[in-house]
């Protein structure tokens, strides 16, 4: 009985504890890592002093401030734009018509599409000479390349937030989708028998109910699209580059005294995406509460 | 007026999706195709020529690729089934810790952890080995695993589990009989992500695999942006076509089972 | 209430413990071990590429030691049926198949041996590689067993005592590479000293369109200049550090010095900052004509998209037959051709090194080898091949193999070898290339 008792008390833990210890050992393990070589401390060469410097020469670096506004620019931008367009295809998928069954079984089809397959397709799709250039070129509205817009390696990032909102509409789109159809119309119905009008049920009756999903989901794409390497360095430009980017370059070069500063770029990385991520979920339930 | 909103939904929703895909379609199949030829001005299959030579070492990829992401998704299935079931249904001090813990590689960014624990992978000899692969990818994919899976067992509940028992069921008939059958949509869902976590894998692969463990994105990442559009565009419908069999797969539960997803409102 | 509490506290004190204990992963025993040989102090902070790990390995215990071999047959006997890792740039789709049907092949037909080539997008991956198995105290198998290099990857990875050898002496090609000639035993002004053995030689080329830019294309920089400004967006170069943007600079430093000479001894800053102010007015001034108003510069694959398309006129590079090559396979209209600048073109060649831990260098001699056999040199100098640039002394190859390279002809778009020859310019010292790419970076990228 009391053998018993002890592995009821311990059932939790045990559950617990594997997952525990590999996220640990490995997510923490490295963040201690990481944040000790940003400080100087990398005694494999030589470094054993602990400095703050090399975040005093990332801060004060003159392209600091630029490379953070790429950064933050390109993922708002991305999460913005995925987030409305994902409402809005959720809205009219969640009910059921002639076609709702293929349009959503298509608007699913990007989410298991790697990145990278996906950069590759808007590369070949909106370039100066890709296959929109072409098929305007075809009907006559474009006489040369260099008359079509700039949306790959442009300072804009354009083919970035294109690679990314086809990527991500779907994942919003389908969280929103399922807490839509666990809701039911019932709602809305009575929402409806009340007066209210189609606006109005939408931004007081659905959004309430989506709107922990929405927070959740741009919450995920917004930090994943912040710290994220292959697509900004394939389709932006040289410079300036985003944060990322930055402290991968660092991190490749030969130099091997460039390791602190590449990984103090990422600390920052980490703590600005830390600070508006909570910044944005105190401001949503602020929202959800008024 | 509604009508015509939908049918301009579903236009676009068809078209946005296939945009990128066909031009990858047709370069795979092309030899010359220059501005402003609306198609190839030659065909050719010496793109899929290249696909399927040794030397392009796709084939190679495909099947590191496939064994990772399959070892990485049992794995997680693993190590993260009885935390998410932990974390759904029981009550324990310290709870929102664990619970801040174990999602915090999804929100936190992986880019420090990965570039400050590969010192330490080299110096274990873990770098350029299956396994060092694998437990970098578990950093992501155990996140994800808990987060959906939480959600589908806090909204299965324990009743009929605790039917079951009343019943005179052991633990195991009850978990194959009764639980499992309740969660499989769930985890057929949360295996394809955490499968497409692995699957897609760039930074990670590169520097833990340090270029032993060849896998798919390694192999298509040199092409893109590159010249050779048609090798480009022929490796990436390789890396597309597993990722689409697995959705058709489960693309139903994803889109009906409103628990499932709806998991990821919980963060 | 009280276990809970219990509960509660071992939980922090198990998450303590683990930090903890991933923290202390960092500094084992063999950090002693490293930290002595480590001469590196945080000084050289604020210089790229700058080495860091300075000191040459000591040879500590027996097991730490890489193999040493005295003979040929030693080699062969250790290198049979084992697997040789070959760290190299992976970008082409057309050099990769070569490499596995012309080396990879005869490998294993001839030594059972398996060549993997593990692809890179940059040679500094593999370099950086090296050092962090260095710094890590893998002292010996290591994960390469050799490296496509030179230059300065070649100095960084040499300076720092970490590549094997010297090995090319045990070589019984080696015979055919003519060491005497500087351009042979000087890699970027840099001695080789036995440490890479050579493969391709590459000469700098530029490629245009006659359907544009016409027959008599602008073979001096002044003229360049003034095609760029008389049409605009259709002129471009890679950004550094980019290989072949690199390049393209250097040239303009050789032409505004007049000459390559000031730049092949030891770096001088005040040459150097005599000569810079020419060059950065050169390529801001063409810069608003450049394609995108030189808003952005594109890798140097792209560069030969761009040429396809007609969106530029021109690209550029290392590789004098690859515009005949990229016409045969499509990638090129048949209207593209190649010229050299009447100041002449920079040349240099490929080499392989070996790292100091690599697990298995007797098989990465053995192919190091093969690669300078008259049979792989023909194969590589085949237009319809490789269409490269040999490395081999040709007059000391036997009368047919001199034969059968006379026979070959040259692709529709490739100068001649005399001409080639004749522009040759040999390339500068590798501290000028770092100082020209970091110069460029800020006054002419980030202006």
């Amino acid at each position: 009985m009391q053998r018993l008792h002890l592995i009821e008390k311990l059932r939790v833990p045990l559950m617990l504890a594997p997952s525990l210890l590999i996220l640990t050992l490995l997510f923490v393990g490295g963040l201690v890592v990481g944040l000790g070589q940003s400080l100087g401390y990398m005694p494999v060469i030589g470094l054993n002093n602990f400095t703050l410097r090399h975040y005093v020469d990332v801060l004060t670096d003159n392209n600091f401030l630029q490379s953070l506004w790429v950064t933050f620019r390109i993922a708002f931008f991305s999460t913005l734009f995925s987030t409305v367009l994902a409402v809005a295809f959720a809205l009219i998928l969640r009910e059921t018509f002639v076609g709702s069954q293929l349009s959503t079984f298509m608007f699913q089809v990007p989410l298991p599409i790697p990145h990278l397959v996906a950069a590759n397709g808007i590369v070949l799709l909106v370039t100066q000479s890709g296959l929109i250039a072409r098929l305007l070129a075809t009907v006559g509205l474009l006489n040369s390349p260099s008359d079509f817009p700039v949306l790959v390696f442009d300072r804009a990032g354009i083919a970035i937030i294109l690679t990314y909102l086809w990527k991500e509409v779907p994942f919003i789109g389908l969280v929103v989708l399922a807490v839509l159809k666990s809701v039911g119309p019932e709602f809305e119905e009575l929402a409806r028998t009340l007066g209210a009008g189609r606006w109005q049920r939408f931004w007081f009756v659905l959004m309430p109910l989506i709107l922990p999903g929405i927070v959740s989901t741009s919450i995920i794409v917004f930090a994943f699209i912040f710290a994220s390497y292959e697509i900004p360095l394939l389709l932006g430009v040289r410079f300036p580059t985003t944060l990322p980017v930055w402290a991968f370059n660092n991190y490749r070069d030969p130099d091997l005294n460039l390791r602190p500063e590449a990984m103090a770029v990422s600390i920052i990385l980490t703590v600005i995406s830390i600070i508006l991520l909570v910044a944005y979920r105190r401001l949503a339930r602020y929202a959800v509460t008024a | 007026m509604n009508k015509s909103w939908r049918w301009l939904a579903v236009i676009i929703i068809i078209v946005a999706v296939l945009a990128p895909l066909i031009p990858q379609l047709i370069w795979s199949f092309t030899f010359r195709w220059y501005f402003p030829s609306l198609l190839p001005g030659v065909w050719g299959t010496q793109a899929w020529e290249y696909v399927f030579s040794k030397s392009s070492r796709v084939g190679e990829g495909l099947i590191n690729s496939l064994n990772l992401a399959l070892v990485t998704s049992l794995f997680s299935i693993a190590v993260g089934l009885p935390a998410a079931r932990a974390l759904a249904l029981y009550e324990f001090r310290g709870k929102s810790l664990v619970e801040w813990l174990l999602m915090v590689p999804i929100i936190v960014p992986g880019i420090v952890v990965i570039m400050g624990i590969h010192i330490l992978f080299i110096r274990y000899r873990l770098t350029g080995t299956f396994l060092g692969v694998m437990l970098i990818h578990l950093i992501p994919c155990i996140p994800y695993m808990i987060l959906v899976m939480s959600g589908v067992f806090a909204n299965y509940g324990t009743a009929l589990e605790d039917t079951a028992r009343t019943l005179g069921a052991s633990s195991l008939q009850t978990f194959w009989y009764v639980t499992l059958p309740g969660i499989l949509p769930g985890l057929l869902v949360a295996t394809m992500f955490t499968f497409l976590i692995s699957w897609s894998q760039y930074v990670t692969t590169f520097l833990i695999g340090g270029g032993r463990i060849i896998t798919l994105p390694l192999v298509l990442f040199p092409f893109i942006g590159g010249a050779n559009h048609a090798a480009a565009a022929a490796i990436s419908l390789v890396f597309v076509a597993p990722a689409l069999a697995v959705l058709i797969f489960i693309s139903r539960s994803l889109a009906t089972e409103s628990s499932i997803m709806g998991g990821f409102g919980r963060l | 209430m009280k276990s809970a509490t219990k509960f509660h506290r071992m939980a922090i004190v198990m998450l303590v413990g683990l930090t903890l204990l991933a923290a202390c992963a960092a500094p084992t025993p063999q950090t002693v071990v490293v930290t002595q040989i480590v001469a590196g102090t945080p000084v050289q902070v604020e210089v790229t590429r700058e080495v860091s790990v300075t000191a040459a390995p000591q040879p500590t215990a027996v097991s730490e030691t890489p193999p040493v071999y005295t003979s040929w047959d030693e080699v062969l006997a250790a290198a049979r049926g084992t697997t040789v890792y070959w760290h190299m740039w992976g970008g082409s789709d057309t050099i990769n198949g070569n490499v596995d049907s012309d080396i990879g092949g005869p490998m294993r037909d001839l030594y059972g041996i398996t060549l993997i080539r593990v692809p890179l997008n940059d040679t500094a991956d593999a370099v950086n590689k090296v050092l962090d198995e260095k710094a890590a105290g893998v002292e010996t198998g290591g994960s390469i067993d050799m490296i496509w290099i030179n230059g300065e990857n070649f100095k960084t990875l040499k300076t720092a005592g970490l590549v094997y050898g010297p090995f090319t002496d045990l070589l019984p090609n080696s015979k055919y590479v003519n060491w005497d000639d500087p351009a042979m035993a000087f890699d970027f002004g840099f001695p080789v000293e036995g440490y890479e053995s050579p493969w391709g030689h590459a000469q700098f080329v530029m490629e245009y369109d006659t359907a544009q830019v016409g027959d008599t294309p602008p073979t001096t920089f002044e003229a360049l200049q003034e095609w760029i400004h008389a049409n605009p967006d259709k002129f471009t170069y890679p950004a550094v550090p980019d290989f072949t943007g690199s390049v393209f600079i250097r040239h303009l430093f050789i032409w505004a010095a007049g000459g390559p000479d000031p730049f092949l001894g030891d770096f001088d800053q005040a040459t150097f900052d005599k000569y810079a102010p020419k060059v950065w007015t050169y390529l801001n001034d063409i810069e608003p004509d450049l394609w995108r108003g030189g808003q952005t510069y594109p890798e140097a694959a792209a560069m030969t998209d761009l040429l396809a398309n007609k969106e530029t006129a021109f690209n550029m590079g290392y590789g004098p037959a690859g515009a005949s090559l990229n016409i045969a396979k499509g990638i090129y209209p048949e209207t593209i051709r190649t010229f050299v600048f009447d100041t002449g073109t920079l040349a240099n060649n490929n080499y392989v090194a070996i790292p100091f831990n690599a697990n298995n260098p007797a098989g990465a001699m053995v192919v190091a080898n093969y690669m300078i056999s008259p049979q792989f040199q023909l194969t590589m100098a085949d237009p319809n091949r490789w269409g490269w640039l040999i490395t081999a002394d040709p007059r000391l190859w036997g009368q047919h193999d001199q034969d059968v390279l006379a026979s070959y002809e040259l692709g529709v778009a490739t100068l001649s070898a005399d001409v080639l020859a004749a522009h040759a310019l040999p390339e500068p010292n590798g501290a000028w290339v770092t100082a020209m790419e970091e110069g460029w970076i800020k006054n002419v990228l980030e202006k």
